[in-house]
């Protein structure tokens, strides 16, 4: 490092997206790194990449209506399984007894966005209304209502239990399915899904940190840090709140409408409030309130079931007859690790990586 | 009419086991200042043990159900010690998601411990049968039900003699109302809050017990029951014990009505609700009164600050 990197001479270059070259180094070379990944790392790590990178979008969301602006929402859940559905009527299959229309991704891929904002919008002026705790609890109330239309609109959601094929993933005609060739290049399905999971996990990632440096980023945070003395200075608390909670339905249903259709099919069972209270979780675990915080949350979650699996492969238990199941291992892990956050790490682990950076920074000298 | 009566009968029993989850909710909230999400959990532990002495082990039936009530007692008090007490002070939604937490450890144990079948909780009267119903004039009554709604009563009256005059019960509503003039009176808080946690375990199990006994059994989705509590609370007034128990008997009956009575629903309003209407028929009456009246109906209004 040359000069003066914290030595900002204007306001532009303090609150650029990357403000300094190391930061700037870092990300080209990280994006690289991803980039790679896909063709040097086994299918069953490219799936679990490719979740953790869409899992992170609707963290982000999550993140923006709850970590920025501190409004609590219990049902992020719902508003992934209203872009799931869009996007499965859009760009599934039609059979009997479900519809489809079998549109291409890049109509259903916004639209599915655009039908859980508007979704999010309906639900925001309960926030007006209802603050820290009763807003959380109407939106558990939310999760059960939300999932007993999704298994009784049999029509769109092909009902609890069966459930539907997802949208096909067929960007401007062409199908996923079929795999690219470039040259030797040969990219098959997952591989392609993992460049998109990636391309649009980055997308939001910089829509999120582009948020934090604006006017409606430092809305957001004044609104969280005490609603009455915002509004006291002019901040217009419906319109601030009805946009938080849009944009983080839109990030939710972006998610729901790719993840569903990487993995192929979708059951309305899913969407419960587990699934609700896991991207809760994934904030939590990965730091509420930064930019980078659900990105760690969210392949700490996703690639856990990798790591366990590849541990007890190392320590020979795998195959065994062990009292939990490795389902209910990661379940336990998960839980364990929510309740440990909470208690010694509320920052997460950003605020493990915060420690870390500010350590290296200036070793070996303690300052 | 026979039809309404017998709907208000079984409205009124579950609303009798929901309002003992909806009371350790209560007790919890008002004590603390945390909500509780494990509390449902614990109502399924509490059956657990129950069935794990009662069926697999064959101990007498009544042993096992006083044992296993205060087992549960016993857990609650260790998971406040160990894992809420660190907490004591921080936002009551970050201690509510650690509760969720809790939860998820509780049930996926349980989970595997239960496994696909569903288990009984055995018999307490083998000659007479707590399988059994009786038959007042057309409407059919599970002496389950009848033992749950007077279980409630008791419990009910037992409790607000406790708090009215015992030592600890007045120690407890003093904590309640301010933690820290209390600890001046030399009120042990701490020793307050492993009681109101041990109380609310002891509830719980008795509720799971009355969930999944007799024919109701005890699954992997047991516990789904034992939530509904939390709209009771929530419709009631998060601090208030009257209220738990009114907005428990409003669910419980919304519930009844909406399984005896959804047909006649549907025709009124046009359009099918789908199956299992009556177990979200809570969750949109909490819904609607949370937005009219945020406090619930009994709750204390809180005052704002800036």
């Amino acid at each position: 490092m040359r000069g003066r990197p914290n030595l900002y001479t204007d306001y532009r270059k303090e609150s650029a997206v990357l403000p300094n070259l190391t930061q700037k180094f870092w990300f080209v070379v990280l994006l690289f790194f991803a980039f790679s990944l896909c063709l040097i790392a086994s299918d069953y790590w490219i799936l679990l990449l490719t979740t953790s990178f869409l899992i992170a979008v609707a963290a982000w969301g999550l993140n923006i209506v709850s970590g920025f602006a501190g409004q609590i929402s219990l049902a992020h859940g719902v508003f992934v399984g209203i872009g799931t559905y869009t996007a499965s009527v859009l760009g599934g299959v039609a059979t009997t007894y479900v519809i489809g229309y079998e549109l291409d991704m890049i109509i259903w891929l916004p639209l599915s966005g655009l039908s859980a904002a508007l979704i999010g919008l309906l639900i925001a002026p309960i926030s007006v209304r209802l603050k820290g705790l009763n807003l959380g609890l109407v939106t558990l109330a939310l999760v059960f209502i939300g999932s007993h239309l999704f298994s009784n609109l049999k029509f769109i959601t092909g009902g609890a239990g069966l459930g539907r094929k997802a949208a096909k993933l067929v960007l401007f005609g062409f199908d996923f399915d079929e795999g690219l060739v470039i040259g030797n290049l040969i990219l098959e399905k997952n591989q392609l899904t993992y460049i998109l999971a990636l391309f649009v996990c980055v997308l939001a990632g910089l829509g999120v940190k582009n948020l934090t440096r604006s006017k409606t980023g430092r809305a957001y945070s004044a609104i969280r840090d005490g609603d009455i003395a915002a509004e006291a200075i002019g901040i217009n608390l419906f319109k601030f709140k009805s946009s938080a909670f849009a944009l983080s339905s839109f990030y939710a249903g972006i998610t729901g409408a790719l993840m569903f259709s990487v993995s192929g099919g979708v059951e309305p069972g899913t969407f419960n409030l587990i699934y609700s209270v896991t991207f809760i979780a994934i904030v939590i675990i990965g730091g509420g309130g930064t930019v980078l915080g659900p990105l760690f949350g969210a392949l700490f979650f996703s690639l856990m079931p990798g790591a366990i699996q590849t541990a007890m492969h190392s320590f020979g238990f795998l195959g065994q007859d062990l009292a939990l199941s490795l389902g209910q291992i990661e379940r336990v892990i998960f839980g364990l690790f929510i309740i440990l956050f909470l208690i010694f790490e509320p920052r997460g682990l950003w605020g493990i990586w915060f420690r870390l950076r500010n350590y290296f920074k200036a070793w070996p000298f303690s300052y | 009419m026979i039809i309404f009566l017998q709907a208000t009968a079984e409205g009124l029993a579950l609303g009798a086991v929901y309002s003992l989850v909806a009371i350790g909710f209560v007790l919890i909230y008002k004590a603390m200042d945390v909500l509780s999400f494990a509390q449902p959990a614990l109502a399924v532990v509490g059956a657990a043990f129950i069935s794990a002495l009662a069926v697999d082990r064959g101990v007498p039936f009544w042993i096992a159900f006083i044992v296993g009530i205060v087992l549960t007692g016993i857990l609650s008090l260790i998971i406040e010690r160990t894992f809420l007490r660190p907490m004591v002070g921080e936002p009551v939604f970050s201690v509510a998601i650690l509760t969720i937490g809790i939860d998820i450890l509780l049930r996926t144990v349980l989970d595997n411990w239960i496994g696909l079948n569903p288990r009984y909780l055995g018999d307490p009267f083998p000659s007479f049968g707590n399988f059994g119903s009786i038959n007042i004039g057309g409407v059919v009554l599970k002496y389950l039900e009848i033992s749950a709604f007077l279980t409630a009563v008791v419990v009910i009256i037992l409790l607000s003699i406790f708090f009215k005059k015992s030592k600890y019960g007045v120690a407890m509503r003093a904590t309640s109302f301010d933690q820290e003039a209390a600890l001046a009176q030399g009120i042990d808080v701490g020793k307050i809050f492993a009681l109101v946690w041990f109380i609310a375990g002891m509830l719980a199990s008795f509720a799971g017990f009355f969930i999944t006994g007799g024919f109701n059994t005890l699954t992997q989705f047991s516990f789904i029951s034992a939530l509904r509590a939390l709209p009771a609370v929530v419709i009631g007034g998060l601090d208030s014990i009257p209220g738990a128990v009114v907005g428990s008997l409003i669910i419980g009956l919304t519930q009844g009505y909406v399984a005896y009575f959804q047909a006649d629903m549907e025709s009124l309003v046009g359009f099918p609700l789908g199956s299992g209407f009556s177990l979200v028929a809570p969750y949109l009456i909490m819904f609607v009164i949370l937005l009219v009246k945020p406090d619930g109906l009994f709750g204390t209004e809180e005052v704002e600050r800036v």
